[in-house]
């Protein structure tokens, strides 16, 4: 069963894990409930965002939800906060939805293409840390470095398009985004 | 010093984050990812990101009834014999490779013997046709050690992530995590480390040109 649901932000996250493994263990349907109170309403503002219409945003939604009950038990509490794994499922689904792609425009700088400068130990990302010290730093952020994370990293602009939504020179939304991202990770690196 | 640098910090990770990516590069992403801590870190950062966004997202209302109906969804569930059985069996010639392969693309692998397997292109060559809803190709090679692929050249632009084991063409040597990038323009005639089998994750565009806007899709839903 379901304890009473949390007040700071990280016990509503650790309350949201319990209601995984209680899926995953022992189908609760409690748990579940749970889960879809806080993320069905959510997730269907996000695909409004992205341009859905009501009834199909639900549609999606209720398929987002049904993988999350069949999938539980694939959930690790050590890998992901809950939101993190879920809105992995809706993007996959947003991706599944879209039958046309557009070809990505790699130029042989991109970083994709270089490879290790050394040989990198392969010692075991700790993805909780990364994802709980992400939602830290997010907190201190200054709002617009936020609204440029949303557009690129939520709603998948490119920076061209985040531009022209901002009336702001390329430029700026590149080093807006940059140094953001630079801050999200910064604390992450040992050196 | 870290390889993929913030400073040249690409736009291919934020889409693949929120979704925009096309799915054959999520593929050649997401197993880099696996032979790559920086790439790792990278993408987790940038889900975490995405994650965070999704809990400070406006509450819409939902119709009336709607989680009932997810309830009933789930009672309606059969269990279903997952489709990776009958591929289990099918791919029973090259399993243990298969199953060895990185995560994402194992799947794709065994889904892809399900459907017609591997083809052999020269002697310890041999490829499997990926489906990975791209309108790229999506190649995994497998190069026995000390093996040549057929010199070619490219219509398109070709991508080739080593996967395990190493290569080499004349123009570079290329191991795990590394991604080869030939235009049209570059021939080239790889040939497979001697020490092991090598495989690779290989997307082309054939006759098209890789052009356009960092690969994201229409606005997916919205169209």
């Amino acid at each position: 069963m379901s304890p009473t649901p949390a007040n700071t932000p990280s016990d509503l996250r650790e309350h949201h894990a319990t209601c995984m493994s209680d899926i995953a263990t022992r189908q609760s349907k409690a748990g579940f409930a749970e889960l879809f109170s806080y993320f069905a309403p959510r997730l269907k503002s996000y695909l409004m965002g992205l341009g859905c219409e009501s009834g199909q945003a639900e549609e999606i939604m209720q398929e987002v939800m049904l993988v999350v009950w069949r999938k539980a038990g694939q959930y690790d509490s050590a890998q992901a906060s809950v939101s993190t794994w879920i809105f992995r499922i809706a993007r996959n689904r947003r991706i599944d939805a879209a039958r046309k792609a557009k070809r990505p425009e790699l130029s042989a700088e991109d970083p994709m293409l270089q490879p290790p400068d050394i040989e990198q130990p392969h010692d075991l990302l700790d993805r909780a840390q990364i994802d709980a010290s992400v939602r830290q730093e997010l907190l201190e952020l200054p709002e617009e470095q936020i609204a440029m994370l949303k557009a690129a990293f939520y709603e998948g602009l490119s920076h061209t398009e985040i531009a022209e939504r901002y009336d702001l020179p390329l430029g700026t939304v590149k080093s807006r985004i940059r140094l953001a991202f630079v801050r999200l990770r910064g604390r992450l690196e040992p050196e | 010093m870290n390889t993929v640098s913030t400073e040249d910090f690409s736009e291919l990770y934020s889409a693949h984050a929120a979704g925009a990516l096309d799915p054959a590069f999520c593929l050649m992403l997401e197993t880099q990812a696996t032979l790559r801590r920086d790439v790792a870190e990278i993408v987790t950062v940038s889900e975490s990101i995405a994650g965070a966004m999704l809990e400070s997202e406006n509450i819409a209302t939902l119709s009336a009834g709607a989680e009932s109906r997810a309830l009933q969804a789930i009672d309606a569930l059969e269990e279903d014999v997952p489709v990776t059985i009958q591929a289990i069996r099918k791919a029973s010639e090259r399993l243990d490779e298969l199953v060895r392969l990185p995560d994402p693309l194992r799947d794709f692998a065994l889904e892809s013997c399900v459907r017609g397997g591997w083809k052999k292109l020269t002697p310890g060559v041999t490829r499997l046709k990926l489906d990975a809803d791209s309108s790229a190709e999506v190649e995994l090679y497998r190069i026995e050690a000390g093996r040549r692929v057929p010199r070619h050249t490219h219509n398109g632009d070709e991508f080739t992530l080593v996967v395990s084991g190493g290569f080499s063409d004349g123009m570079g040597s290329y191991g795990p995590g590394t991604i080869c990038y030939k235009t049209p323009h570059d021939t080239h005639q790889p040939v497979a480390d001697d020490d092991g089998t090598c495989f690779a994750l290989a997307i082309s565009n054939g006759g098209l040109k890789f052009t356009g806007v960092l690969g994201l899709i229409q606005r997916a839903l919205g169209q």
